[in-house]
């Protein structure tokens, strides 16, 4: 049914909802990528044939949906029953008929499903309950995981679209932007520029032709919210652009997506196909004569296609190398037309602005950083995984009442935010509150929202040489301190992390590290050097160790480093099993040896030893030990 | 071409079909290509150029720019091991190790029955199931070098002493 | 015409003119490599760096890249700030480590005070800057034979496929605008080689020079509507007939004999 009048959307929802009326009890199964990388695929499968087998969808009313991501990835398959609000977590296919008969049937919970809180070792029943959830704030996110990204009525028995409805029944382009003015909106993919400033801009922009368009291109290695905003709910992007380009007067839209999400390419061109039949896109948008459709672009593998202009130049059909602009993207961008370019969640948070009121929004946060922001929590933390939280969040909060702590109970190193343009804080940052500010301030930035947690097992250096790899192969190469600044920069860490760092290093670092920040022609390079100045900041102290020492303090840096078994091994044989280069011997229940000949330093046998029967130390040592006439078989 | 394979040229009409022949079609037109033909064959490379009307020079420069694409015939199966920052900390580089091992291809190389090919890739946005092996389209996650065997179908190769 | 202040100096420049304009014309002397004054500026060496401020900034400066920064009423340009002249050393320092051996690179490296370089050379020294002219200027012209290939640290500059360009005309404005002349190639009356294309060479009926190649005259001929036949006759040839014509024309009108 098209949608062509206030009406006929109210009653479109009154339907929705009605249809849903039937449902008695839902089973919502994650199929966002971690779970169905853990195999949710087969979990939902063996509900939709054992509900068939039952009969129980007509009897009992019992439907199962397949959702986008919950965000609690590490604890996968994750299962939610509704309206009882319980989460089961690891579901296997062979769960399946027991939650059927046992939880459905009955309200009968498996307690070996469900989620054991670490501080009181008591399981958890229902999801709201959890410390993962019951802290969050989801806006972008509210509907992830509560809804059938392939069923449009399902979003819309969820407030989708209410928004847009309201914008344009009741409001002028200029309320629209007033509207998102006073939320105190600023860009969600990392630079935070004030969105109202945007909006406000393009529609001033002369030409008749203008763009709205959405950055999926996400390409902060470790963040993944965008991916599940537009697997997980694609109809919230949309609805924002809609939206968006009524407030700007625009009526083309892209939402360019980069390739390694062929799911969220899959799920938007569906929710679109489906926005379209019902007068929510394309032409004349419930029933107001508002005309404005949108066309997906698929990325070629390519960070640099983040920036604004390159990503431009890549929905045009080019190489993505920035352009430099002195004249803003708003007055000449896509096709040298005024252009609105937000992130996805930027764009998610637009419908419930506006739904809500800007006041609601900007209740949240802090002063300068408003509303709730999206996270990626990984890397050595117990709970991985997507979270909503308002600004001005600890980060110790974050990670230790939301994330669990650190894995294994290992003490915590430091926390890596902002991507490669962004840095890593210290213990002493953890009571900093997140906000856009803050976290400039103290050397690194927002970004997309990734969150990385190191342990003692991470060697910062080693840390900002990774940023520096992923760099150098991501630069397009056009200007002189990105394209040559960053492979004389790598090449001092490759000899940092093999033992060939000379004293003048770090003033070598630091002088390139300022070139390329004032020099560089586009973000890449000028933030290039923040993962290696943050480091340089905190941790100058393991820089000094490579040096001066050659050594390795986290014993990560393999040239630097060798592993011995320690005379309190128990011969259990794990450490064997382990190692991939067949360096370690050792009979069953006797000593085990480290041949150093063979061994790579990998850190594997380290890592599983069940009674920390093994330690490294640098790899100076040996020599000396050989000189001494002791240490291992060689 | 000095490459003088032939490939069928009847997939590549029916991706032409699907776009507007103009410059802004370029980048959606070479993956649809790459996916069918599993690399970017030159003779497909100079059509696509007629076609769009785009010189043959700037489809190269394209082609060579974006990672997704590969000019050189690809194995059957593509291993993508994820080199995302989280991916990193949980151990990436052990996985590449052992895949290197079983495999006995670098990163970015072919094995010479062209089953495989070994390609490292910037974070797929899987990160809590940090590390990510990608075997075809299937996506592994919490993958330990102890499974890559197994997932690669490979039979478990010893070094010879 | 609008006015600012550079380096101290108030001078008169064209509003929106790029301020490299204004800073040459006030006699200031700073060092380019991408820019070419025929072919839209493209910021990629970065050496024609400049600091600029407002009254209204309160001392917040912001460097720009002089080759595209437009120029407006009351912009204060400084050309040679501390920060400036390091970054363009730092420029010129890894340009050297790229090409040791190119002379023009070592020539600005020492005017900026910096003998060798401090980053290791290039195990494979190269002349080629990676300026980007060769391509721009081909482009320009309308041929779109060479483009840049590759990304980041591998990135060159080649013809499609690393072979013989399909669309090249030998018409050897690659080879004549680039810095370094890295580009080779070879000419004679016979033939022209470049880019490993060879090519014909039309031959002057009047003086018998070979001056352009057939592609080359092909191509003109094609795109202007002037007939192929006009393309035959070289340029110095072609201006000493228009010359005596102008001469013949203005002594029939009366003109002096």
């Amino acid at each position: 049914m098209r949608i062509d009048s206030r009406e006929r959307f109210g009653a479109a929802v009154r339907e929705a909802l009605a249809g849903r009326e039937g449902h008695k009890m839902e089973i919502l199964v994650c199929c966002g990528t971690g779970c169905l990388a853990n195999g949710s695929q087969k979990v939902a499968e063996a509900f939709a044939e054992e509900v068939e087998k039952r009969g129980l969808k007509a009897g009992v009313g019992l439907f199962t949906k397949k959702t986008g991501c919950h965000g609690f990835c590490e604890r996968g398959p994750l299962v939610v029953l509704q309206p009882s609000g319980v989460l089961y977590t690891k579901v296997e296919p062979r769960h399946v008929p027991d939650i059927l008969d046992k939880t459905v049937a009955k309200g009968e919970l498996i307690p070996r499903l469900l989620y054991k809180d670490p501080a009181t070792k008591k399981p958890v029943e229902k999801y709201e309950e959890i410390p993962f959830y019951k802290n969050q704030t989801r806006v972008a996110m509210r509907n992830i995981g509560k809804i059938d990204p392939a069923d449009l009525g399902d979003a819309l028995a969820h407030g989708a679209y209410a928004g847009l409805a309201k914008a344009l029944f009741e409001m002028t382009p200029e309320q629209v932007i007033a509207e998102v003015e006073s939320s105190g909106l600023r860009g969600r993919g990392g630079a935070g520029f004030v969105t109202a400033r945007k909006w406000k801009a393009a529609r001033k922009a002369a030409g008749e032709r203008k763009f709205v368009l959405c950055n999926g291109d996400e390409g902060d290695p470790g963040a993944f919210k965008d991916r599940s905003i537009m697997e997980g709910d694609p109809h919230s992007v949309l609805e924002g652009m809609v939206i968006g380009a009524y407030a700007v007067g625009a009526h083309e839209g892209y939402i360019y997506v980069r390739d390694e999400y062929p799911l969220a390419v899959v799920h938007l061109t569906l929710a679109m196909a489906q926005a379209r039949e019902a007068g929510l896109l394309g032409r004349d948008i419930l029933g107001t004569g508002f005309d404005f459709d949108i066309r997906i672009s698929r990325g070629g593998g390519a960070f640099v296609c983040g920036e604004s202009s390159a990503l431009m130049r890549s929905i045009e059909g080019k190489t993505g190398e920035p352009r430099q602009k002195y004249v803003h993207a708003t007055e000449r961008g896509l096709f040298d037309c005024p252009t609105v370019l937000n992130n996805v969640e930027t764009w998610a948070d637009v419908g419930a602005i506006i739904q809500n009121g800007g006041a609601w929004f900007a209740a949240m946060g802090t002063e300068k950083s408003k509303g709730t922001k999206a996270f990626s929590l990984v890397g050595k933390v117990k709970n991985t995984g997507l979270i909503e939280l308002p600004m001005g969040t600890t980060l110790r909060h974050i990670i230790y009442d939301i994330g669990g702590g650190i894995l294994g109970d290992r003490p915590f190193k430091a926390v890596q935010t902002g991507g490669p343009s962004g840095g890593c804080l210290p213990e002493s940052h953890l009571d900093d509150p997140v906000d856009y500010e803050k976290l400039t301030e103290a050397g690194s930035m927002m970004g997309s929202g990734g969150m990385i947690v190191m342990d003692d097992r991470t060697c910062m250096v080693d840390v900002a040489r990774y940023f520096l790899r992923f760099l150098v192969e991501e630069s397009c190469g056009k200007c002189v301190p990105c394209r040559e600044g960053l492979k004389q920069m790598l090449a001092i860490y490759d000899d940092l992390v093999a033992g060939r760092g000379r004293p003048g290093d770090i003033e070598r670092i630091e002088r390139l590290s300022a070139g390329m920040r004032l020099g560089s022609l586009c973000e890449l390079g000028k933030s290039a050097p923040n993962p290696v100045l943050s480091t340089l900041r905190y941790f100058r102290d393991e820089y000094l160790a490579h040096i001066e020492r050659k050594a390795c303090p986290a014993g990560i840096c393999r040239d630097l480093t060798a592993y011995e078994i320690l005379e309190s091994c128990e011969g259990c044989g794990v450490c064997l099993k382990a190692c991939p280069a067949e360096a370690i011997t050792g009979e069953k229940k006797a000593l085990h040896v480290i041949h150093q000949g063979k061994c790579i330093s990998c850190g594997a046998c380290y890592e599983v030893c069940p009674t920390d029967a093994i330690r490294f130390f640098p790899k100076a040592e040996l020599a000396e030990a050989a000189a001494a006439g002791r240490g291992g078989a060689s | 071409m000095s490459e003088s394979v032939c490939v069928p040229i009847a997939p590549l009409e029916e991706i032409l079909e699907r776009y507007p022949r103009e410059e802004a079609s370029l980048i959606q037109v070479l993956q649809d290509v790459h996916r069918a033909y599993n690399y970017l064959p030159c003779d497909v490379l100079v059509k696509v150029s007629e076609s769009l009307g785009v010189p043959l020079a700037k489809v190269f420069s394209v082609s060579t720019f974006y990672k997704a694409f590969s000019l050189t015939p690809q194995g059957k199966v593509i291993v993508k091991v994820c080199t995302g920052t989280a991916c990193h900390i949980r151990g990436a580089t052990q996985l590449i190790d052992e895949v290197r091992r079983l495999l006995d291809i670098a990163p970015g190389e072919t094995t010479p029955d062209m089953g495989f090919t070994l390609k490292t890739v910037n974070c797929v946005g899987a990160c809590a199931m940090a590390p990510v092996l990608i075997v075809g389209e299937k996506v592994h996650g919490n993958t330990k070098p102890a499974k890559v065997a197994k997932v690669l179908g490979v039979e478990e190769k010893h070094h010879a002493h | 015409m609008i006015t600012l202040t550079i380096n101290g100096k108030t001078v008169r420049a064209r509003e929106g003119s790029p301020l490299l304009e204004a800073i040459r014309a006030a006699g200031v002397e700073i060092p380019t490599l991408c820019h070419h004054e025929a072919l839209e500026p493209w910021g990629g060496c970065r050496l024609c760096l400049v600091d600029v401020t407002r009254p209204e900034w309160k001392g917040w400066a912001k460097m720009v890249v002089s080759c595209m920064y437009p120029a407006e009423e009351g912009l204060i340009v400084q050309t040679h700030t501390e920060r400036v002249v390091e970054t363009r050393k730092v420029v010129l320092d890894l340009l050297l480590a790229r090409c040791p051996e190119t002379p023009l690179i070592q020539k600005l490296a020492r005017e900026h005070g910096i003998e060798k370089s401090s980053y290791p050379p290039n195990p494979e020294p190269t002349d080629c800057i990676l300026c980007g002219l060769c391509t721009r200027v081909c482009d320009h012209i309308g041929v779109f034979a060479i483009s840049s290939v590759n990304r980041g640290a591998g990135r060159e500059i080649a013809p499609p496929f690393h072979e013989a360009p399909p669309d090249c005309i030998g018409c050897l404005a690659c080879a004549e605008v680039c810095p370094t002349s890295c580009i080779p190639y070879e000419t004679s009356d016979a033939k022209r080689t470049i880019w490993n294309k060879t090519f014909e060479m039309v031959r002057c009926p009047t003086c018998g020079k070979a001056h352009i190649t057939t592609a080359q005259a092909g191509f003109y001929a094609g795109r202007n509507g002037v007939p192929r036949s006009y393309f035959e006759t070289c340029d110095a040839c072609k201006r000493r007939e228009m010359a005596h014509t102008f001469s013949k024309l203005s002594a029939g009108a009366g003109g002096v004999r």
